[in-house]
C-alpha cells in the first residue's frame, strides 16, 4: 500500500493537476479571507469555508478523475492487480494520496485564523473544528469521485459524472424543499424506485417471477402504508433525500456546533464509497 | 509448478478459453503458441490473477490463485502484452516502485534488485530517462526488468518480442534462455521460430482449446510421420488421380495446379514410408510421365498451421459444399479434413484420419 501511496502522491506533483487543485482551492479561500476577514474585519473564519464549498464541486473531481480511469486506459491496473497486494490496499493507497494533495491547502488555511488573532479575539476552536469538517466533506467528495473513476476508463466522463453527482448533492437541500407536503408524490416516487429495483433484481437473477414477485410484494407494503400511515412515507422520503445531501451536515459546524453525527456521516460516506470502489475493481475481473 | 485444470473463461456468450488443462513443471521454458485471438493472453491473465476464471482452477506452487491470491501472485513475475508502464516516471523510479510493490521492503535490497534486473534487461544507461521518451523496444525491456524484480520462481511473458528489432529479439531470446536456467518461464508467441528455438515444451492453443502439447521435436515428429509428396505428371487429370490413388498408403491427394496437360498434386503418405518410387511407377504404368517428384518434410510451422487452421477450413468447407469435391482451393490444402466426396480417396482413409484426430483431442 505504501508503494502505491508514494507513487500516486508523487505523480500528482509531477503532473500539473496537483498544483492546479491546490492553487484553485487556496485562491478562493484566500479571496474570501481577504475580503471578509482582512478588509471587512469579521472574525468568523467558518463563514469563509462555508462560502467556498462550491469550489469543491469543480476542483475535487479533477483530482479523483484520473485515479482509476487512467490506470485502466493505460493498462497499468494489470501491474497492480497481478502484484501481491490486496484490492483494499490499492484503493486506500490511491485514496490517501488524493487526501494528501487536498490536505496541502487545508494546512495553509490553518494559518489564516492564527493571523486573525493579532487583530482581535477569534474562536480558534470553532475555526479549526469547521476546517476539520471541511476536510471531511472534501474527503467524502473525493471518495465519491474515486468510485466514479473506477467505473469508466475515460477521465473526462469521470470528471463530468462526479461533478454532476456532487451538484445534485449540493442542490439537494433546495430539491428537498419542494417535497415538504404531498404524500401522494412520495408514494409515486417510491413506486418508481420499487419498479426500477424490481427490474434490476429480475435482470440480475434472470427470472421474471422473482422480479414481479419483488414488485408485487413491495407494492402491497407501499399501498398499505399509504392507506394507513401516509405521513411515514413522506418522512421516509425526506430522510432518504437528507442522506443524499452531502453538503448539509457541514452547516452544523459552520453554525458553531461540533456535531458527532456529522463526523460519523462523512466517515460512513467515505467507507461506503471506498468499499464500492473495491467491489467494482473486483467485479471487473469477472467479466 | 503451475497446475491449470479445466480452465474456462467466458466473456458474456463468447468462450475465450474452453476447458484447458495442463501442468507446467519447474525449470522449463514453456511456449504458448497460437494465432491471434486463440486465448493465449486470456489464459495468462487468469494464471496471473488479473482475471477470474469462469470455472476451473489454477494452482501456483500449491497456492490456489482464487483462494490465496497474495501467496500465488508473489511467485509470479508477469509481463503483459502491453507493458504496464507509468510513463511519467523514470526507469529507476518505476523499477523501484515495482520492487516495493512486490514486497522488497529494504531500501538496499531494493536498489540491488533493481540494479540486477536492469543489467539483465540491458537498461543500465537508461536509468534516469523518462519512460515516456523511451522507444518501444526499451519500454519492452523495462517491462521485462519489472517482471524479474522480487526474484519470482515463475516468469510469464506475453509476446515478449513483439515490436522489437531483430537484434533486440535475439537479445531477449538469449535472456529468456538464461532465465530458464533458474526460473520457470512461460512465454506466448505467434512466431514459430521463436518458440522452436527458445522453448523446451510447446502448448498449442487454438480457438480457446489446447490443440497439442509436447517438445517442439515431438510435435514436428507427430505429423512429420505423415510425409507429403508433391508431384507433377503429364496427362489427363482423372487418369493421374486414379493412378496416384491406386498406390497403397497414399492418401489425401489434392490437385494444386493444372496447366495444359500437366497436373500438379500433393499427397500424404503415412508411417514415414517413402512412396515416391511406388508413385512414380504407378504413374508410368498409367501412361502419365512424371515431370517432377519431391517429398516435403513438415516443420513445426506446418504442424501449427494444420492444428490451428482446422477450424477455419472446416467452416470454409461447410460453406463451399456445392463445389463438389474440387480440391484446388488453396484453403483446403490442410491434411486434416479429407472428405468422402474426394473421388480418388482410398478405402484406408478413415484409418488414417484417426491419427491427427487423437492429437487434436489431447
Amino acid at each position: 500500500m505504501l508503494a502505491i501511496f508514494k507513487r500516486e502522491t508523487k505523480s500528482y506533483f509531477t503532473s500539473m493537476i496537483g498544483y492546479v487543485v491546490i492553487a484553485v482551492i487556496l485562491a478562493f479561500i484566500g479571496l474570501y479571507y481577504s475580503a471578509n476577514c482582512l478588509i471587512y474585519g469579521t472574525s468568523d473564519f467558518s463563514i469563509i469555508l462555508y462560502s467556498t464549498t462550491l469550489v469543491m464541486l469543480f476542483v475535487l473531481p479533477a483530482l479523483s478523475m484520473r485515479s482509476f480511469a487512467d490506470e485502466r486506459r493505460n493498462k497499468t491496473d494489470q501491474l497492480l492487480l497481478t502484484s501481491p497486494v490486496t484490492i483494499p490496499e490499492i484503493v486506500w493507497g490511491k485514496y490517501l494520496a488524493q487526501l494528501v494533495v487536498f490536505a496541502v491547502p487545508m494546512a495553509v488555511a490553518c494559518v489564516m485564523p492564527l493571523i486573525l488573532t493579532f487583530f482581535g479575539t477569534v474562536s480558534l476552536t470553532s475555526a479549526y473544528a469547521t476546517l476539520f469538517a471541511y476536510f471531511l466533506l472534501g474527503a467524502s467528495c473525493i471518495a465519491v469521485g474515486t468510485f466514479i473513476s473506477v467505473l469508466t476508463e475515460n477521465q473526462i466522463i469521470a470528471y463530468l459524472a462526479t461533478f454532476g453527482v456532487l451538484l445534485v448533492a449540493y442542490l439537494m437541500e433546495s430539491v428537498q424543499s419542494l417535497f415538504t407536503s404531498g404524500n401522494t408524490l412520495a408514494f409515486i416516487v417510491f413506486c418508481i424506485v420499487l419498479a426500477v429495483a424490481a427490474v434490476l433484481i429480475g435482470l440480475v437473477c434472470k427470472s421474471v417471477t422473482i422480479g414481479s414477485g419483488v414488485f408485487c410484494g413491495g407494492a402491497v407494503i407501499l399501498i398499505l402504508l399509504f392507506q394507513l400511515r401516509p405521513a411515514w412515507l413522506l418522512s421516509a422520503f425526506n430522510r432518504a433525500l437528507d442522506a443524499l445531501a452531502l453538503f448539509n451536515p457541514f452547516e452544523t459546524f459552520v453554525g458553531g456546533m461540533f456535531s458527532l453525527s456529522t463526523v460519523v456521516y462523512y466517515l460512513s460516506v467515505i467507507g461506503l464509497f471506498l468499499f464500492l470502489t473495491g467491489q467494482a475493481l473486483e467485479r471487473r475481473r469477472w467479466n | 509448478m503451475i497446475e491449470v485444470s479445466h480452465l474456462t473463461k467466458r466473456y458474456g456468450s463468447h468462450v475465450a478459453v474452453d476447458d484447458i488443462s495442463f501442468t507446467v513443471d519447474d525449470g522449463c521454458i514453456y511456449g504458448l503458441l497460437g494465432p491471434n485471438g486463440a486465448g493465449k493472453s486470456t489464459t495468462m491473465n487468469v494464471i496471473t490473477g488479473y482475471l477470474s476464471p469462469t470455472s476451473g482452477t489454477v494452482t501456483i506452487n500449491g497456492h490456489d490463485i482464487q483462494e490465496e491470491p497474495q501467496a500465488a501472485k508473489a511467485c509470479i513475475g508477469y509481463l503483459p502484452e502491453l507493458p504496464p508502464l507509468y510513463t511519467d516516471m523514470t526507469v529507476r523510479e518505476y523499477l523501484n516502485f515495482v520492487a516495493e510493490l512486490k514486497g522488497v521492503k529494504k531500501k538496499a535490497a531494493r536498489a540491488a534488485d533493481v540494479a540486477k534486473a536492469s543489467e539483465r534487461a540491458g537498461l543500465q544507461e537508461m536509468q534516469t530517462r523518462l519512460i515516456r521518451n523511451l522507444s518501444k523496444g526499451y519500454r519492452q525491456r523495462v517491462g521485462v526488468a519489472a517482471a524479474l524484480l522480487g526474484n519470482p520462481d515463475i516468469i510469464i511473458l506475453d509476446e515478449p518480442t513483439v515490436g522489437l528489432d531483430p537484434a533486440q529479439m535475439i537479445e531477449i531470446r538469449s535472456l529468456i534462455h538464461d532465465l530458464g536456467k533458474n526460473h520457470t518461464v512461460i512465454l506466448s508467441s505467434h512466431i514459430l521460430s521463436e518458440v522452436q528455438t527458445v522453448c523446451d515444451r510447446v502448448l498449442i492453443i487454438s480457438g480457446g482449446k489446447l490443440a497439442a502439447q509436447g517438445t517442439p521435436e515431438e510435435l514436428a515428429a507427430r505429423l512429420a510421420a505423415k510425409g507429403v509428396i508433391s508431384a507433377t505428371a503429364q496427362g489427363n487429370k482423372d487418369a493421374v488421380l486414379k493412378a496416384a490413388g491406386g498406390v497403397p498408403g497414399l492418401t489425401d491427394i489434392r490437385v494444386t495446379a493444372e496447366k495444359g496437360d500437366e497436373v500438379s498434386f500433393t499427397a500424404s503418405s503415412t508411417e514415414g514410408t517413402d512412396l515416391r518410387a511406388a508413385l512414380s511407377a504407378a504413374l508410368a504404368a498409367a501412361g502419365c510421365p512424371v515431370l517432377s517428384l519431391s517429398s516435403q518434410n513438415l516443420s513445426l510451422e506446418d504442424v501449427f498451421l494444420q492444428l490451428t487452421e482446422s477450424d477455419h477450413t472446416a467452416d470454409a468447407e461447410a460453406e463451399e459444399q456445392p463445389v463438389d469435391g474440387q480440391m484446388s482451393e488453396p484453403q483446403t490444402a490442410t491434411a486434416l479434413n479429407t472428405d468422402a466426396s474426394e473421388p480418388s480417396s482410398e478405402p484406408e482413409a478413415p484409418g488414417e484420419e484417426t491419427a491427427p484426430d487423437e492429437k487434436e483431442g489431447d
